[in-house]
């Protein structure tokens, strides 16, 4: 898709997101569903810059989620620094971390970068259960249980009342989606296709394929932390069963159904898995085998997500940013 | 100490022979088709419930049993998840990420249809030999010594099946050169699809003999799952070899990490070690580039 389309597209599915307060501002069970998809649309865009279009196979993404929302809450409880602040500090150490992890994964392939990335997911939990974990203030095996709510300028959101922390959480999306499409229309998004096309041939032509590398893995690390960061002021408490498989596969999904490297697909995919989750509640221990089944279901069936569903419905040259 | 260290050069022992077999799969299918399962923790719970419903079975008395009926199943099951899920995925570009994505998904279905179906509680097999060695305050188990042996035996007979057989031949001339392979009327599809199917069951086994000492829980594969991955990468992904060499040194590291500092420590330091290997060898210890 040219920017223009994709351009569309987002102005199209922000205005939509935008006026749905006018319909659920009374529900607030509603309204926090739609926050989590935001911040979700959010994650999963940076999955799909880093993964659709760099071609990395990054596995960490929930691993930079719960760094960021664990450094954010922790900030703010120890140092006194008010959350808006806290979430971008907490932004700028996951990013260090994300260029920490990505280093390695510079020198390794495919399934490697794979295997290190997700690595860190695993151990991440030992690491926040343990006992460095409880040095820095995550709480052990309890987790944090009181974390500061978001304030500005002297107005502090609560759960109470979502809708104003609605259309923060939309103005953050709006911003990150535009960094996105910058980044993925700019010449960094070139040296991507040409870096995945060949990257012995494009480093013969100077593109460095070390340097965008290790920028992609900053910024999306950088994105998914202060996600991490406004999730955390947000729900109010954290603990480590965020690292199970259950949201990993959820972030998965929405990749699955708004297609890997289609970009605004990811943002489309997280309002539809994230309602498609809710609606599979009642089924109880029956849900997540559902969404087993899907993710599997849909790869076959839809490999290109709803977004190469569309592309291939209505353009006569299909899969023209793939290829 | 002298006999605590020995306990724990044993453990590794064990361990690593078991973890042997299962890297060994793991490697396999990478080495031959460069696909990568995400879904082979759950295989490996996937046979130790196999096992425990064989258990159940009233004929069913002995282990020799349970591995002639356990192994045969594991092998279509495996043969038929690559033909319906993996097989159709291959002639797309971005290949390699669609079978990660939808062995996970296939992961969380089966991990969730254990618990379904067993309950979250822990499962156990009853030990497949009984008694052990004495010696003063040494002990060493049948039990061990038996799952340390089958393993090692599990490996020399895949050994012996790629080296002497004509499917083993043709498994090793796709790994080499799949589009050669294919010319000279190698059947590719079929290898692909019984490399998994032949991987399935390794890990099925491996689950079979850690039940014993571990029990079964639904979600226990992801423990395995990254402790194979880490083994190949090690090792070299593709190498059985480096495979080999990695398991037992895995093995060891962890029984001495978890006697000294204890069990959580055992992923950390595992993980430690990996990314400094990799930092210099990025193939690993054996493995090469392509």
């Amino acid at each position: 898709m040219d920017h223009r389309r994709i351009s569309f597209l987002l102005a199209v599915i922000w205005t939509i997101v935008a006026v749905l307060p006018l319909f659920f501002g009374g529900t607030n069970f509603i309204m926090h569903i739609l926050i989590m998809c935001l911040i979700w649309s959010v994650v999963a865009s940076c999955w799909d810059l880093i993964m659709g279009f760099a071609g990395i196979f990054s596995f960490g993404q929930v691993a930079f989620f719960v760094m960021g929302s664990y450094a954010s809450a922790i900030i703010s409880a120890q140092f006194g620094i008010p959350p808006i602040f806290a979430v971008f500090i907490a932004g700028g150490i996951t990013a260090g971390i994300g260029i920490l992890v990505g280093l390695p994964c510079l020198k390794l392939k495919g399934a490697y970068i794979a295997l290190v990335t997700f690595a860190v997911h695993m151990i991440l939990e030992p690491v926040l259960k343990g006992e460095i974990g409880r040095a820095i203030g995550t709480g052990g095996t309890r987790g944090l249980l009181t974390i500061e709510p978001m304030t500005i300028f002297g107005y502090t959101f609560s759960t109470a009342s979502p809708v104003p922390y609605f259309y923060l959480m939309l103005l953050v999306a709006v911003i990150c989606s535009v960094i996105i499409l910058v980044v993925i229309k700019s010449h960094w998004g070139t040296a991507f296709l040409a870096l995945k096309d060949s990257q012995e041939f494009a480093a013969c032509l100077g593109v460095s394929a070390f340097k965008y590398k290790l920028m992609v893995f900053a910024l999306t690390s950088f994105l998914t932390g202060m996600m991490g960061g406004f999730y955390a002021h947000y729900v109010g408490m954290l603990s480590t069963r965020m690292l199970g498989i259950d949201l990993f596969v959820t972030l998965m999904v929405i990749l699955v159904i708004g297609g890997v490297g289609k970009f605004p697909g990811a943002i489309i995919g997280a309002f539809i898995t994230i309602a498609i989750n809710e609606l599979l509640s009642p089924l109880g221990p029956y849900r997540p085998i559902t969404m087993g089944a899907m993710v599997v279901i849909l790869v076959l069936v839809l490999p290109d997500g709803i977004v190469g569903l569309f592309e291939r419905l209505f353009s006569k040259k299909p899969h023209d940013i793939t290829h | 100490m002298v006999i605590e260290i020995a306990d724990v050069i044993i453990s590794g022992l064990i361990n690593g022979s078991v973890y042997a077999l299962m890297a060994v799969g793991l490697t396999l299918i990478y080495g031959v088709s460069k696909a990568f399962n995400f879904a082979y923790g759950s295989f490996y719970s996937l046979g130790g419930y196999i096992a425990f419903l064989l258990f159940g079975l009233s004929f069913i008395n002995n282990y020799f049993l349970v591995f002639l009926l356990a192994a045969p199943i594991l092998l279509v099951f495996g043969f038929f998840v690559e033909k319906v899920l993996v097989a159709p995925l291959r002639k797309r570009d971005d290949w390699e990420i669609k079978v990660m994505m939808i062995t996970l998904g296939l992961a969380l279905f089966l991990d969730n249809s254990f618990q379904v179906i067993f309950g979250s509680r822990m499962k156990s097999l009853p030990p497949f030999l009984e008694g052990g060695f004495e010696g003063g305050n040494f002990y060493l188990s049948h039990q061990d010594v038996g799952i340390f042996f089958l393993s090692i035996g599990g490996i020399l007979l895949f050994r012996w099946f790629l080296n002497n057989t004509r499917t083993g031949m043709s498994v090793r001339a796709v790994a080499q050169n799949p589009a050669g392979a294919q010319i000279v009327g190698i059947p590719k599809e079929f290898v692909f699809a019984a490399t998994f199917a032949i991987s399935t069951v390794m890990v099925g086994m491996g689950g079979i003999l850690l039940a014993q000492k571990y029990f079964i829980t639904p979600m226990g594969g992801w423990d395995i799952l990254v402790k194979a991955w880490v083994i190949t990468a090690f090792g070299g992904m593709g190498s059985i070899r480096g495979g080999l060499y990695a398991a037992f040194i895995v093995g060891m590291l962890e029984a001495f990490v978890g006697w000294y500092f204890g069990m959580t420590w055992t992923l950390i330091v595992l993980f430690a070690v990996l990314l400094t290997t990799l930092a210099v060898r990025p193939q690993g210890l054996l493995g090469k580039w392509g």
